[in-house]
This record gives structure tokens, C-alpha cells and sequence, in this order.
């Protein structure tokens, strides 16, 4: 439920989701290997419930590419020099604001976040769930947090946890 | 010089960002609407019998399905626990008046080997105190290292455990050297927590609340 939240940014649609990994595993209860890693069965499940679900929304998930990664400039130093103290300033958004912010990441960037970041995998299993080789799920992490920071830093200037031009 | 400063706090950012989505893995979610859609989805299977005894198939059936819904659920969103200021008055009373076996240690570096096989969080290094013992605790089948200090001839136990295991205590944290803990008394003992490098950390002893965030600001992943 709660990585369901995370990638859909509310309730109703984490419910929805859930409900649906939930009851494709509890029907396909059978081909699970026992002693195999249950959580990373389910995410699986979960993974492909959310493609099966942008994809029926008509919704083409944002997939940024490693070329993209690459070309693509990170925050400019300036606005990443903004934030005064890092740590203090991070952990005052409340979880809805983080989870508001991640919203605003291409999909496959928000799964890199959820599954290192978030549930701590291994960098290795990270690669296997989304099919990338370990130096993509790399690049990922460095932008997304990138992104993350400046998808809140309107948010934290306006909370004065970081300098720079105040949104009006 | 310009670079290693900048290259710092690139660091610093990437940490205090990554550190701050950790925190998502315990945060409390509701639910009791997934809990009720899932049980009108699952059905009992049905009884070959009639009367009393299909009736009492049907109720134990759809206990068995109830349960692994809740199982499922559980494992699913991997709920935190907390440990109470009561509980953990107990386990630091058990561990200093040797009512549990600890194993007797001096050293963080020998107590990580020794809890190695069933500690999944690291032990910070606790400098200023001596070590004295450890033991491996389950609170609410969660695991924590405890480890028994002594700092200024008064014994402390430390406890450690994934952050995304335990919930933090509700109510407004105070601010030490730019870390929240969450301060609580029971009895004569003092207890902060906090969470910190992925780790929820615990210290309780009979020193005050600030000897005991300044142990804990001072401890080092």
C-alpha cells in the first residue's frame, strides 16, 4: 500500500492498485518459489499492474532515456547552492510534499527512487526489476534526487529552508 | 579551495536527499479500505456440508482467508512498530541486572561480529562511552540490537534497529545539533530516539535527556 501511494500520490489510486497486485498474488499464490524473495515477487506484480494501468489510461509513462541522463544538465549550481542545510531542510517536508514532488518524475526515475532509496534495495535487483543495466539505475539515482530537490526547492523557499527568489 | 568544499556538499545533498526518501519506507499508511475491498474479493470456499457444521467450515474458511489477507497485507506494507518507553525501560532493567543473556563485549566493532548473523541495521560507533555488553532483542517481531554502555560510571543500553522497522513516538521532537529526537521519561530512566542514516537508534539510562543526545549526536555511522 504504501509503495502504492508512492507511485500514484493518492490514497484512492494506491487502493485500486493494491488491491490488484494483492489479488494477482493471492491467485497466482502457486507459482511463487518458496523461499524466494516474497517482496520482490510482489514488486514485480506491482510493476507490471502499473504498466498494465498508465498503459489503459492511455497515459505513456515519462521514460527518460540514459542518453537523455546524460545531455541532460542537472539543477544549475546555483539553485542546488540554495539549499542552507541539506539535511535540516529535507527532512521538514511532510511525506505528502516529497510524495507530491516525486509525482512530477518521469515513472522510471520515481520506480529508481522507490526501490534504492525508498526500500533500499540493492543497486543490482534494482537493475533486474526495471530490465537496466546498474550504470542507468546509477545515472537515475544522481538525477532523480536532482530532480526531487528541485521539484521542492519553490516549496522550501517559500518555507525559507533555502535561499534564493521566493515564488509570489 | 573551491572544489573539494563544492564536492562536499554535493555529497551532503545527495545523502540528505536519499536519507529523507528512507524515511517513506515508515510512513504510516491506512489500510483498513484495502483491508475491507479485499475481503468482499476473497471468497470462503464453499462447504460440501449443511446445517451447523458448513456453517462452522464457512467461518473457519474465511478466518484462514482473513488472516492471509491480513499476512498479505502486513508483508506488503511492512508496518513499523514502536517501542514503547515501557518496553524499553524493561529491556534496559533486564540487560543491567542480568535477567537476559548478553554477551559481554568492549568494543562496537565486537559486538557488530557477534550480533552479525541477526542484526540487519549496523551499530554506530559510541565514542566517549565505554561497551560493555550486547544482546540481539525482538520487539514486536522486529529485531534490535541492544548494546550496554557506560558513560560517567552509568550504564546506558543503546539500541539499534532499521529505521524503516520501528515508528518514531507522536508529539513535537526537540532539536539537538540539528537531529530531532523524541524525548520520554518513565520512572527514574531517560529516553530519546531519533532516526539517523537509516537506522532508528534508541539510548535509555538514568543520565538526563541532554547527556543522552549528546551520546547520540556524537554517534558515528
Amino acid at each position: 500500500m504504501r509503495n502504492a501511494l508512492i507511485l500514484t500520490g493518492n490514497q484512492a489510486d494506491a487502493e485500486d492498485l493494491a488491491q490488484e497486485v494483492l489479488l494477482k498474488a493471492f491467485r497466482a499464490i502457486d507459482q511463487y518459489r518458496d523461499g524466494s524473495n516474497m517482496m520482490a515477487w510482489l514488486m514485480a506484480i506491482l510493476r507490471n499492474c502499473r504498466i498494465d494501468r498508465l498503459r489503459a489510461a492511455g497515459v505513456r509513462p515519462r521514460d527518460v532515456s540514459l542518453e537523455q541522463l546524460e545531455l541532460d544538465p542537472a539543477a544549475p549550481p546555483a539553485a542546488e547552492s540554495s539549499w542552507q542545510s541539506p539535511q535540516e531542510a529535507l527532512a521538514a517536508f511532510s511525506d505528502q510534499q516529497v510524495i507530491q514532488a516525486l509525482g512530477a518524475l518521469p515513472e522510471d526515475i520515481r520506480w529508481t527512487l522507490l526501490l534504492v532509496d525508498v526500500q533500499d534495495w540493492p543497486q543490482q535487483d534494482a537493475a533486474q526489476l526495471l530490465g537496466v543495466p546498474v550504470g542507468t539505475i546509477k545515472s537515475r539515482l544522481h538525477r532523480g534526487r536532482a530532480m526531487l530537490r528541485e521539484a521542492l526547492l519553490p516549496l522550501a523557499r517559500q518555507m525559507r529552508l533555502a535561499g534564493g527568489a521566493s515564488p509570489s | 579551495m573551491q572544489q573539494p568544499d563544492a564536492s562536499n556538499f554535493d555529497q551532503q545533498l545527495e545523502q540528505a536527499t536519499s536519507q529523507r526518501l528512507r524515511r517513506l519506507a515508515a510512513m504510516p499508511v491506512d489500510t483498513h479500505g484495502l483491508e475491507k475491498r479485499l475481503r468482499l474479493q476473497i471468497p470462503a470456499p464453499a462447504s460440501r456440508h449443511h446445517g451447523w457444521l458448513g456453517r462452522l467450515q464457512a467461518v473457519a474458511a474465511a478466518l484462514v482467508v482473513a488472516g492471509a489477507v491480513v499476512a498479505a497485507i502486513a508483508l506488503w506494507s511492512g508496518g513499523p512498530v514502536q517501542a514503547s518507553a515501557a518496553h524499553m525501560a524493561q529491556v534496559h532493567r533486564d540487560i543491567i541486572e542480568n535477567r537476559v543473556p548478553v554477551m559481554k563485549v568492549d568494543s562496537i566493532a565486537q559486538a557488530s561480529r557477534m550480533l552479525a548473523a541477526n542484526n540487519p541495521a549496523a551499530l554506530p560507533q559510541a565514542p566517549d562511552t565505554h561497551v560493555m555488553a550486547c544482546c540481539m532483542k525482538d520487539i514486536k517481531n522486529k529485531k534490535v540490537a541492544c548494546v550496554l554502555l557506560r558513560s560517567e560510571d552509568s550504564p546506558i543500553t543503546l539500541s539499534v534497529a532499521s529505521a524503516a522497522d520501528m515508528k518514531l513516538p507522536r508529539g513535537k521532537p526537540v532539536m539537538h545539533n540539528g537531529i530531532a529526537y523524541h524525548v520520554e521519561q518513565i520512572d527514574n530512566l531517560h529516553m530519546v530516539s531519533a532516526q539517523r542514516d537509516g537506522r532508528w537508534v534508541c539510548l535509555i539510562g538514568q543520565v538526563s535527556s541532554q547527556r543522552l543526545m549528546a551520546i547520540a549526536s556524537r554517534l558515528e555511522f
